[in-house]
């Protein structure tokens, strides 16, 4: 390179110098990677997890880290030092994960969005930090999180845990982590569009070219994730690294989107369009599709053939996987359009329950008293602890002495963290640690009281009710059935091939759910007070009367009533106007009867007033 | 005989009770609004003794707000015989022993009184004056209308620790009678440390207890030195005992949080469930910014008529106390039923003024009409969806308006009975004619 520089002018020269140095000051200290991983799920349903990791090797404690930039997006690197962030995991979710169909999803994630972090220990005040977070993050991703405020807001004592390397100097005592999460998020394109652009190929080229808003609100469920954490930058440990892991979900109904109503799919039919390119900044680009069911049965056939087919031994379960290099496929020119092709007529992966899942509905009618009871089930034959954590606004007052665990009618012990609510401040926060029997179902269950709000704490659409946050079921199988989240030391996908580990964390969240709250009639604030007030003065009116004035004795016949009393005043007014009528011209008046009328009324008065004289 | 009817009527009223506690009518009354509020319900009682359980501040929630020392007395009323209803049973046995005790002090007080203004009277209200023979019937009356008083069954089954601030009330209410100061004081304070309403009974109680010692009604002056002194005693009398209440409970508690879930949340009024009050609708549809002084107006609406009764009731301290428990029945943030238990269980003390009432059959039968249709129209709000709040509100409204009703006629009958023993009970004109009394 050098040598030829010699000729060319000496601008280009510079350039190309500085070119030359930059890449050759050893290994870029940011690597990118694009993964697709689609698994068929049962029933025709078709699962695709976009995972987009950039490990950028610097210490996120290190002041000096967040100056310069690579692939690592700017704008989210100034948040995460501003506010002194250690671990931030975000998801925005539309639709329900059904675990009880579908397993485990990579990254599970609640209806609506959710939020996470753990700060650092250097950070003071983590309340303020963490409203100014919500504020910045809400305003990166369009999203209404900066609704997340002390409201709807706690600290988690044993669920969420850091998920990055903890060392001396980073956070683990739960004081400093905050969760909250807005079951009514909606996620649409204006999400997606700014998640996208985090990512250093946007949707230009590689695996995002195949983000199609169209087929992505279409479906089912998706999911936007994005989690930052510290890992270890090498397999020592001796150095720290900064993990940005950037996923979407999608799970389609491929029978139900089909023109033919096959179970058949393919990337085109996934996502309207087949795949063209890498993004040249990747280290790698990899589609991995789970064939675990399709081993012995050989319900559908891949074309192309994989580059590799990989048999991965999780814990006692084994997975296989097909592996496509995109950017080995790439180099013969050909575009990629990956498709399934079921045998006719078609057979449809059976539903297989994972290890555990859960369902959570409210309980009671009327919009007095309500409860909610969640069903845990635990298909393995093994007992298995769990960490369940539940977060209810402070307007359903839950009754603590009305909860219970039972299995089967038999009362479980548990260990309790329970933060009461507080009126317009803090919701109330439930967790509780107890066992799952073998092959049974659990039922956490409390009750509580609807609180009446004021009129102008109403949403607009005040009778469509309330959303209650997601549970979460926090539990480390021993089996990796209808797993496929990455082991814990990194987010890529491709570290599931190389899985040795026994123990799988999950996490699972359940429904969330809508409570219906009695309602006032918005329509007249001025006619109840008015009432009210009226009430009052009866009141005030009456012993008003009775404590400042005096009982008189007085004659009944002098007591004027309301028609004399007009009448006296009427005859009054009409004498008034007819005497000086009469002196101006007294002779162009014939009615000389009305003015005797009158004259006789006078009459009466004046006798009546020497009477009551 | 008189006693025999007596021990007759409160076995009956015990049988009553106990019979009713074997329906499914307390459970049900346990969960209505007008007879238990977010202050009384033993509900939260009990989730206020779980949380204390599990080491969590009942405080630090927002469902309970009984004072301190009253979570760790009624945790007793687990190791009462038939539980928590026999706890509340006995309450109201308590509550009758006493009513009784008051019916007997108040009969002499009574004659002690009239026998006191007899030359003021006039000799033509000779048939006004009250017989031992008229009266030695109050306390089977009294306890007769306990007995079958709804509002005080209602209380009782319902688990209500309103009962025992009635009780407090009640047993200072006696002691002002007696003429006992350290124990009328006492109880004041207690009610007030649970309910803080009775503050206001603080007037009368310094009223008589001055009048107590100056017997000489002619040479009395209430706003003399001598006077005020005496008020203050009385005064500081009970603020010492709330200081020692308030005192031990910061001792219990470790803090000084419950003051702001019992007084904080008794003045600023953020709970807006629905009671037999004017409070909770109001503030539900009250504009934010104007929502502080109407807090203010309408707290100070419940206490302010203490003034102007205590200038017009000056000599009369025991029918203050009565009327001003009326009063703060009705405008108290959080009342209910409970509250009224009390005062209509007092009420046939004023027999002697019955005779005087206006309109008795319109409060009689806004009366029904509210306890018929409160829990109707509830109903057909929260679970049928067929009517809305406002029918509730009414509800409400008509009810607090009979309360209004009730007292001003009270307080009529009471002035207008009081006009005709100094002047008579024939009126006439000076030409003979019948003359009417009306207030100018």
């Amino acid at each position: 390179m050098a040598p030829s520089a010699g000729y060319t002018s000496i601008p280009a020269f510079l350039c190309l110098i500085f070119v030359w140095a930059t890449t050759a000051s050893g290994t870029p200290k940011d690597i990118f990677t694009e993964e697709l991983f689609i698994k068929p799920l049962s029933r025709g349903y078709v699962y695709s997890h976009f995972q987009f990791t950039t490990k950028w090797n610097a210490s996120i404690h290190d002041s000096n880290t967040f100056r310069h930039y690579r692939l690592f997006p700017k704008a989210l690197g100034e948040v995460l030092a501003k506010y002194g962030v250690q671990e931030l995991h975000l998801s925005q979710t539309q639709g329900l994960w059904r675990h009880k169909f579908w397993g485990y999803p990579v990254h599970d994630a609640p209806p609506g969005a959710e939020l996470w972090v753990w700060f650092k220990p250097t950070v003071k005040d983590i309340d303020r930090a963490w409203t100014e977070l919500v504020n910045a993050v809400s305003g990166l991703f369009c999203s209404s999180l900066n609704f997340l405020d002390s409201k709807n807001t706690v600290v988690p004592q044993w669920s969420y845990r850091p998920q990055g390397t903890a060392a001396p100097g980073y956070s683990t005592f739960s004081y400093h982590v905050r969760y909250g999460a807005l079951p009514r998020e909606i996620v649409c394109t204006e999400n997606l569009t700014p998640w996208k652009k985090l990512l250093p190929c946007d949707s230009k080229a590689g695996l995002s070219t195949l983000f199609n808003a169209f087929h992505f609100h279409d479906a089912s469920y998706h999911s936007l994730g994005l989690h930052i954490r510290p890992v270890c930058a090498d397999v020592d440990c001796t150095e720290e690294a900064i993990e940005l892991s950037q996923s979407l979900s999608v799970v389609t109904d491929v029978i139900s989107t089909s023109h033919t109503g096959t179970p058949n799919w393919s990337l085109r039919s996934l996502f309207g369009n087949h795949l063209a390119s890498t993004c040249p900044v990747a280290a790698k680009s990899t589609i991995f599709v789970e064939l675990t069911k399709n081993e012995d049965s050989h319900m559908y056939r891949l074309t192309p053939d994989p580059s590799s087919t990989e048999k991965v031994t999780r814990g006692p379960d084994q997975h296989t996987y097909a592996v496509y290099d995109v950017q080995s496929l790439m180099k013969s020119g050909r575009v990629l359009n990956i498709a399934a092709t079921f045998r006719d007529p078609p057979v449809l992966l059976s539903v297989e329950p994972p290890p555990i899942h859960v369902h959570r509905y409210i309980t009671g009618y009327g919009l007095d008293k309500g409860g909610i009871s969640c069903l845990i089930y635990n298909n393995m034959v093994v007992n298995q602890s769990i960490i369940y954590l539940d977060v209810l606004p402070w307007f359903t007052r839950v009754f603590f002495n009305s909860l219970t665990v039972t299995n089967n009618g038999t009362r479980l012990p548990f260990k309790v963290h329970y933060v009461p609510g507080k009126d317009r401040s803090r919701p109330h926060q439930l967790e509780l640690s107890f066992n799952l029997w073998p092959h049974s179902v659990t039922q956490v269950s409390f009750t509580f009281t609807r609180a009446f709000l004021k009129w102008t704490e109403y949403p607009p659409d005040a009778n469509h009710g309330f959303y209650i946050d997601s549970a979460t079921i926090t539990a480390i199988l021993a089996t990796s059935r209808g797993y496929t989240a990455t082991p814990q030391h990194s987010s890529c996908l491709e570290s599931i091939m190389t899985d040795n580990s026994s123990r799988f964390p999950v996490r699972l969240h359940t429904e969330s759910l809508l409570v219906s709250l009695p309602t006032p009639d918005f329509s007249m604030p001025y006619n109840v007070i008015c009432l009210a007030c009226t009430v009052v003065a009866i009141a005030f009116g009456s012993v008003h009367n009775l404590t400042t004035r005096r009982f008189e004795k007085l004659d009944p016949s002098a007591k004027k009533g309301i028609l004399t009393k007009v009448k006296g005043f009427l005859s009054k007014l009409r004498s008034k106007k007819a005497s000086p009528e009469k002196q101006t011209n007294n002779a162009s008046h014939p009615e000389d009867t009305d003015t005797s009328d009158n004259q006789n009324e006078l009459k009466n008065e004046n006798s009546s007033a020497k009477s009551s004289s | 005989m008189a006693k025999a009817a007596e021990y007759l009527i409160g076995f009956f009223s015990i049988i009553l009770r106990i019979g009713l506690m074997q329906t499914n009518l307390p459970k049900w009354l346990q969960s209505r609004n007008e007879v238990v509020t977010p202050l009384t319900s033993w509900e939260r009682v009990e989730e206020g003794l779980a949380l204390q359980d599990q080491h969590i501040s009942p405080y630090s929630g927002d469902l309970f707000h009984e004072t301190p020392l009253a979570l760790r007395g009624l945790k007793i009323a687990n190791y009462c015989p038939w539980g928590v209803s026999g706890f509340f049973l006995l309450i109201d046995i308590i509550t009758m022993v006493f009513l009784r005790k008051v019916a007997v002090t108040f009969r002499e007080h009574l004659l002690d009184d009239q026998n006191v203004n007899k030359e003021t009277y006039s000799p033509k209200a000779e048939s006004l004056l009250l017989t031992p023979k008229q009266l030695s019937w109050l306390p089977s009356v009294i306890l007769a209308v306990h007995a079958l008083n709804p509002f005080s069954i209602m209380t009782t089954l319902a688990l209500s620790t309103g009962a025992i601030t009635n009780l407090a009330i009640l047993l200072a209410f006696y002691y002002l009678i007696a003429g006992n100061r350290l124990l009328c004081t006492l109880f004041i304070s207690l009610a007030t440390y649970q309910a803080f309403y009775p503050v206001v009974f603080l007037v009368p109680a310094g009223l008589q207890f001055y009048k107590n010692k100056r017997p000489q009604s002619s040479t009395k002056s209430y706003v003399s030195r001598e006077a005020v002194t005496s008020y203050f005693e009385t005064c500081s009398l009970c603020f010492v005992f709330l200081g020692l209440l308030l005192g031990a409970s910061f001792l219990a508690e470790g803090s000084w949080e419950f003051l702001q879930s019992t007084y904080g949340f008794i003045l600023s009024v953020p709970d807006l469930t629905p009671n037999t009050g004017v409070f909770w609708y109001f503030f539900t549809e009250m504009f934010d910014h104007f929502r502080t002084f109407f807090v203010c107006v309408f707290q100070l609406n419940a206490v302010v008529y203490t003034v102007p009764l205590a200038v017009k009731f000056t000599e009369k301290p025991v029918f203050l106390m009565y009327i001003l428990l009326v009063l703060t029945a009705i405008f108290k943030s959080y009342p209910s039923y409970a509250d009224a238990a009390l005062y209509f269980s007092l009420l046939p003390l004023w027999k002697h003024t019955f005779s005087y009432l206006r309109n008795t059959l319109v409060v009689a039968g806004m009366f029904i009409t509210c306890m018929v249709l409160a829990p109707i129209l509830y109903h057909l709000w929260i679970f049928a969806g067929s009517a809305n709040a406002n029918f509730y509100f009414a509800i409400t409204l008509t009810y607090s308006t009979a309360q209004i009703f009730l007292v001003t006629d009270i307080l009529f009958a009471y002035l207008r009975r009081e006009y005709d023993l100094y002047h008579g009970t024939e009126h006439k004109n000076a030409d003979g004619t019948k003359a009417q009394i009306v207030l100018e």
